[in-house]
């Protein structure tokens, strides 16, 4: 459009170098203070730079919380939550895109109905649920309630209403069972859909508080967000320089992730690829 | 095919649904035996005002944080829908936040917002501007959740956003701009009748993310102080562990559901005007 | 369509994941140690102690294996204690905030610890035992064994009271006139304590009145109840004499801490838990002092206790209780004391601190220890804490943030406490 097409002006880049910064900013804070020995933060908490940078609180984070354990236990749930999720989404989104029976626009309303019922609603009956069959404090609780996603499904269907009939039929005459065309053949076709389905589940569940806080009450399946949350110890004074490097751990992952799959991220929160 | 999916949400979604119901009418704190009370828990949170107040300050925080975080995604996305590393940096910098966990992005807020030693109280002493307790003033803790919030999901709006309007054909504003347009007439008359269902996608979005704040409450501010920041995810969450009350925790999970199925229905009808308008 | 492989494959990949929950937890390591999982909620200093404490224990013995899990602040872990004994997932030993072992025990969650070799013969201190810290707790079956124990205490920036000539405050009229001399608007307030049930309840007691009476009605403290929540209301605001500290729980507490160490807050009132905190971190002599009186002296303990859970494996029961018998031994009682503030929890380890020369060199936890006479013990009620939570403290922080009528918020709160549920 045309205000791209023009040099930007002075004040357009003043503006967004003021949005850089205010979005930037907090993180080099979050860098700068995990840096800083305690007795810098408590004479000048706000001085810009530490003046002995140290990494003294790192080595802190990880005496504190078995950083590794807890990393790998939600990098486990987020990928096994992104692959159940995949798994599940591709079959139904394909039935209520490409199938005919009795029932499918009722089915289709059930799965908008999933997407108005968040976590928030049944994670006390499903605790109950879990904790009567004594799975709480396990990689199920974490992972099960989350294995099919409406908004997957839903993407999946939206996405396979575009590809046409004859493909699938063409695959029919082939003799191909049906397992084979939706993993095999409607799968590869449908890869940015679910690549970027993927991602999105994998950061959300990656980055989850609620669910985990919830359904856990010991460390066995304990997550990275749950372990940097404890770091605000109560008691003598929060130890920022602590919780500000458990938190630059916490964060570098995703950021990390987010460097190399911008694009397939971005596609996906969009919502509509 | 469409039967894992229907199970999983049978055993999730809707069996949960029905035994919250079923558990609100019951007293029980997990350890000693359910009580049959019937509809004392429903009256309990109601009569004392406390589900007043809890709807409200979620209604007060989800209009704040819809609408700000629109205004500013809108915002940002026409200003930096512009070609050059620059702009991408500061689009990546701005989604970057959507991305970080909640956890990370509280408790570095908690940090800059503290009244004494943070830097949002330096920056006030700087100008001259008295104190704010941003967290720690019933008044304005709510305000700040918000705040932090927008921060956090802003950018999201503007990638949709940024998505709208790269679908707007460059040939209306060519033929706009011919016929003498400003950028201004041209936003209003050009742009925004088309990015109107967008804006819509992105409304219904941030009003479930922001329905379903947690995070931010827990960790900032405990639902204090006063109880000025108790949404209704983290009353619910207060009722059924901390006071170990499934009854009410469960019936303030049925009427969160009702609320739910509300606003979704308000918003399904503003959509259909919306895309029958469109269509006229 | 192949339905059938279809639904092996899910259904294998369902117990894929299942089968990492099935396995149950052994009670037993690889090395043959008994596994004794211990929930702890405290953080910084008193946290390196108690691990500390764990260490010892291990060198001396080879059968029991420590595993302590840190689960958050006191309220935070009970909630994560509470939900994982109804989830039948909770640990043997973790210790809880004393106000709730009524409850649990009613509850009958709690092992009685009576008939675990040692354990009646331990010598507590009986103002932070069950058997004197809750009235007629020791006529019941032991279920706390007290871990770190203390009482509020008043804390005086010796400097600010030195350079004005004062003393600090023995009676309430006393507290509001020093309060009020020491204010510099702006700079620094007289006074600042949390506005919490634990508080409270010291006033309450000063004021004459109990929180339950010996009837078990609450009656939260009646008139002293309001006289109490009257004083600090008018401390913040007719006075402005006093700071409410921001913040839930210890948040407010630790901004309590700051502010006294910032010198902007001339006398505090905290927890004998933070003596050590604050005179290693304050630049001026820390003074401590024990609470006013207003019609008699009064104060509640606080603290944890721990607690066995009944339903975990006897093993491990029986391996809880044989860490307890040595934590309670002089030697790590002792220790505990001396390096946080917590009181000793028994005679001898108070005795061993004495002898040493332990409260000569440190007259602010004398000071503690003398205070101890006037220790008012709680009511073995099971709605205690519940009261406590879900009622009174959220109450009492509105009603002074917001200046609420206080005799009205307390017959709100005397209302609902009476009601089941």
């Amino acid at each position: 459009m045309s205000l791209r097409s023009r040099r930007p002006g002075l004040l357009v880049s003043l503006l967004a170098a003021v949005a850089a910064a205010v979005w930037i900013l907090p993180y080099a804070w979050m860098v700068v203070t995990s840096l800083k020995p305690l007795d810098e933060i408590a004479q000048d908490p706000t001085a810009p730079f530490p003046k002995h940078p140290q990494l003294d609180a790192y080595r802190e984070v990880f005496d504190l919380v078995p950083v590794g354990r807890y990393l790998l236990v939600s990098l486990a749930v987020a990928v096994a939550i992104g692959v159940l999720q995949l798994a599940l989404a591709l079959p139904a989104g394909y039935a209520l895109a490409k199938l005919h029976f009795v029932g499918k626009k009722t089915a289709f309303a059930l799965v908008v109905a999933c997407l108005l019922v968040p976590a928030q609603v049944t994670f006390v009956s499903v605790f109950l649920m879990f904790s009567k069959l004594s799975l709480t404090n396990t990689f199920s609780a974490l992972v099960l309630p989350f294995a099919a996603s409406a908004l997957g499904t839903y993407l999946v269907r939206q996405a396979l209403l575009s590809v046409p009939d004859e493909i699938i039929e063409a695959a029919r005459l082939d003799g191909a069972s049906e397992l084979t065309i939706i993993y095999r053949i409607l799968g590869p076709l449908l890869r940015p859909t679910l690549v970027s389905v993927f991602l999105v589940s994998f950061v959300f569940h990656y980055s989850d508080y609620f669910w985990p806080l919830v359904m856990t009450t010991d460390d066995t399946v304990r997550t990275l967000p749950l372990g940097i949350a404890l770091l605000k110890e109560p008691g003598s004074g929060v130890r920022w320089h602590v919780v500000m490097a458990g938190n630059v751990l916490l964060s570098l992952p995703v950021l990390a992730l987010f460097a190399i799959a911008q694009k397939h991220l971005i596609r996906g929160v969009a919502g509509r690829s | 095919m469409l039967g894992p999916s229907l199970a999983a949400w049978a055993l999730f979604v809707f069996v949960p649904l029905g035994l919250a119901a079923y558990e609100s009418l019951f007293a029980w704190d997990m350890l000693t035996d359910p009580v049959y009370v019937g509809g004392a828990n429903y009256a309990a949170i109601a009569e004392s005002g406390e589900l007043g107040r809890i709807l409200g300050r979620t209604l007060g925080f989800s209009v704040l944080v819809v609408s700000g975080s629109m205004a500013l995604g809108l915002g940002l996305a026409l200003l930096l829908d512009r070609p050059g590393r620059f702009f991408a940096f500061v689009r990546g910098a701005i989604f970057s936040a959507y991305v970080v966990s909640w956890v990370a992005v509280a408790l570095l807020w908690v940090l800059l917002l503290d009244p004494d030693r943070g830097v949002a109280a330096a920056l006030l002493r700087a100008f001259g501007l008295p104190r704010v307790g941003f967290l720690t003033d019933p008044h304005a803790a709510l305000v700040t959740l918000a705040a932090v919030t927008i921060w956090k999901i802003t950018g999201y709006a503007m990638v949709v956003f940024l998505a709208g309007l790269r679908s707007v054909p460059q040939s209306l504003h060519e033929a706009a701009s011919l016929d003498g347009a400003g950028p201004i007439a041209r936003f209003r008359w050009v742009t925004w009748p088309l990015l109107k269902p967008t804006a819509a996608f992105v409304a219904t979005t941030s009003l479930i993310v922001s329905f379903q704040a947690f995070d931010v409450v827990r960790i900032m501010t405990g639902g204090g102080p006063a109880r000025a920041t108790t949404l209704f995810v983290y009353a619910i969450y207060e009722q059924v562990f901390m006071n170990l009350s499934v009854g009410r925790a469960s019936a303030l999970a049925v009427v969160y559901f009702l609320v739910l199925c509300v606003l979704a229905a308000a918003q399904l009808r503003a959509w259909r005007s919306q895309t029958v308008g469109r269509r006229a | 369509m192949s339905l059938s492989r279809r639904s092996f494959a899910l259904g294998a990949s369902l117990a894929a994941v299942g089968g990492v929950a099935g396995c149950k937890r052994a009670v037993r390591d690889d090395k043959g140690r008994i596994r004794l999982r211990l929930w702890f909620s405290l953080g910084g200093r008193n946290r390196e102690v108690l691990l500390e404490i764990v260490k010892r224990f291990h060198a001396t013995q080879d059968e029991i294996h420590v595993e302590p899990v840190y689960q958050g602040d006191y309220f935070e872990s009970l909630a994560k204690l509470r939900t994982a004994i109804a989830a039948k997932a909770a640990p043997a030993l973790s210790h809880v905030v004393a106000e709730v072992v009524p409850y649990l025990a009613r509850a009958s969650t709690l092992e009685p610890l009576d008939g675990y070799p040692g354990m009646k013969e331990i010598p507590f201190v009986a103002a932070l035992a069950q058997s004197g810290g809750f009235r007629g707790g020791g006529e019941r079956p032991l279920y706390g064994i007290p871990l770190n124990r203390s009482t509020p205490l008043m804390y005086c920036n010796g400097d600010i009271f030195a350079k004005e000539g004062l003393r600090p405050p023995t009676t309430w009229k006393d507290l509001v006139d020093t309060a009020k001399t020491l204010t510099r608007p702006g700079t620094r307030w007289g006074h600042e304590v949390p506005i919490s049930w634990w508080f409270w309840v010291a006033l309450v007691g000063q004021a004459g009145g109990v929180v339950f009476d010996e009837a078990g009605r609450a009656t939260l403290g009646d008139e002293a109840g309001v006289r109490a929540l009257r004083l600090w209301q008018d401390l913040v605001h007719r006075d402005k004499a006093m700071r409410p500290p921001p913040g839930r729980d210890y948040d407010a507490w630790n901004v309590v801490n700051q502010d006294f160490l910032g010198g902007r807050a001339a006398f505090i009132w905290t927890s004998t838990a933070y003596i050590r905190y604050l005179e290693d971190n304050a630049k001026f002599p820390v003074v401590a002092a024990p609470l006013p009186r207003d019609v008699r002296a009064s104060v509640p303990t606080g603290g944890t206790f721990f607690v066995v859970v009944k339903q975990a494996p006897d093993e491990e029961k029986v391996a809880a209780a044989r860490f307890l018998r040595f934590f309670c031994e002089a030697e790590q009682a002792a220790y505990l004391s001396t390096r946080t503030g917590y009181l000793p929890i028994t005679t001898p380890a108070a005795a061993k601190m004495r002898a040493d020369g332990f409260f000569a060199k440190h007259p602010n936890d004398d000071v503690a220890q003398a205070q101890l006479a006037h220790v008012d013990p709680w009511p073995w009620e099971p709605l205690l804490f519940r009261i406590e939570r879900d009622i009174v403290d959220p109450r009492l922080e509105e009603a002074v943030l917001l200046d609420r009528d206080a005799s009205s918020v307390l017959a709100e709160a005397r209302a609902l406490a009476a009601r089941p549920g």
